[in-house]
């Protein structure tokens, strides 16, 4: 397929972090190679920024500050900043979402994986910025965090938003629907369906739904509900959509879906 | 009598999307469902009205005929929660008053913003050349490399 207009385009470069792949895809007006150089920086500055904290962070590491503080040898009075924060962040949410979102394992264990990604998706959002690039989309893994546009219209005020689509849990080669990426600039789908059954349900029941995706205005906050609503189930997602308004898509494991009207057609 | 067929329409509209509802979700949100049922079907009834305005054919003659009046669903809209009052006499619509929502209305306006059982075809659709970006779809590096996110990124090198 041919693009209609050869000074617009999409840029897209991606590398692994954090047991997935990441991907940053710019859009330019400049001229093509100025285009690439672009997408080249910006794709340098996250990537460094997601090494920095999987080094931190990364359980699959046996000298990561998480490990260490994992089996003990470091307690979190005398761990990283960071790492006192995304606890402190991680803890808020725990009883912000009555404990459908943890940072404990089920062996009591402390795992902050659940939140590193998105806040590595929210630090790069800022280095982003700072670099001074305006269209970009980030996706880490499937959770997606934008800026602008994917057509800027340097002249226009009004552009098109991204447009995500949502990959059908039950057919992964297919979309189950797709969401604009307006205000609500982040999107985060949690399941079971891949990595097997990663999220533990609350009360140790099966979960109610296969997937859910959450659209709301930061990726943590996307992040975080979208997880909780697997492990927590519908009480889990009408608190979530009467406490942060966000807009929900849950696909429960025969397919059928429950939508907030973000998510449906009219929108 | 245009009145009774009138109001057996909206009813039956009702009752085909409340059946509608019933057969796409499973057991869990019941109540859920069903208020976006009232919702939904008296949305349709009320929008009609108030597109033909306040000021549609009031007072004509104002003779001691049974006049019904029927307080619409709140339909919560791009502008704003909208609920309105009609007045129906000999079978025409002789006022539409908008109403002051309590914050018990309130309250269920806010519970038609939740998640509602949809379609597939309700949802808005996408076809992955549309798209820029695919959410869920690569939480290991392997279901990335078979994924529709890959193809976007290489397309897009």
């Amino acid at each position: 397929m041919q693009q209609t207009s050869k000074n617009q385009q999409l840029r897209a470069r991606t590398f692994p972090s954090m047991g997935t792949v990441v991907g940053v895809t710019a859009a330019s007006t400049a001229p093509a190679q100025t285009a690439v150089d672009e997408v080249e920086s910006a794709v340098d500055v996250v990537e460094g920024i997601f090494s920095q904290l999987d080094l931190t962070f990364s359980l699959y590491r046996a000298g990561s500050e998480a490990s260490r503080l994992d089996r003990g040898e470091l307690t979190l009075a005398y761990a990283s900043k960071t790492m006192q924060e995304l606890y402190a962040e991680a803890s808020e949410w725990r009883l912000a979402t009555d404990g459908a979102f943890t940072a404990e394992r089920p062996d009591g264990g402390l795992d902050l994986s659940g939140i590193v990604k998105a806040h590595a998706m929210r630090e790069a959002a800022l280095s982003l910025r700072a670099l001074g690039l305006k269209d970009w989309c980030v996706n880490a893994g499937g959770d997606v965090l934008v800026n602008g546009s994917p057509e800027p219209r340097p002249s226009s005020p009004i552009h098109e938003p991204w447009l995500a689509g949502i990959v059908d849990p039950l057919d992964r080669q297919a979309l189950l629907g797709a969401y604009p990426l307006r205000a609500m600039s982040a999107l985060a789908t949690s399941g079971s369906a891949e990595r097997g059954e990663h999220i533990w349900a609350v009360g140790s029941t099966r979960p109610d739904f296969a997937q859910v995706s959450v659209a709301a205005p930061d990726i943590v906050t996307a992040d975080v509900l979208a997880t909780a609503i697997v492990a927590g189930g519908t009480h889990s997602l009408d608190q979530a959509v009467d406490k942060w308004g966000v807009e929900v898509l849950a696909v429960r494991r025969d397919g059928t879906m429950l939508a907030t009207p973000g998510f449906r057609n009219a929108a | 009598m245009a009145t009774a067929v009138a109001s057996t329409g909206i009813l039956l509209a009702g009752w085909q999307s409340g059946a509608h509802i019933a057969e796409t979700g499973a057991s869990t949100t019941t109540s859920l469902s069903s208020s976006a049922t009232s919702d939904s079907s008296t949305g349709t009834g009320t929008s009609t009205t108030g597109g033909t305005g306040t000021g549609s054919s009031s007072g004509t003659s104002a003779k001691s005929t049974t006049a019904a009046t029927y307080d619409g669903a709140a339909v919560p809209t791009r502008f704003g929660t909208v609920q309105v009052q009609v007045t129906i006499q000999d079978g025409k619509i002789t006022e539409v008053t908008p109403l002051e929502l309590t914050d018990a209305e309130r309250k269920s306006a806010q519970i038609s913003s939740r998640a509602a059982p949809v379609l597939r075809s309700e949802v808005l659709q996408a076809q992955s050349a549309s798209v820029q970006t695919i959410g869920g779809a690569t939480v290991t590096s392997d279901a990335y490399l078979t994924s529709l996110q890959a193809a976007l990124d290489a397309a897009n090198f």
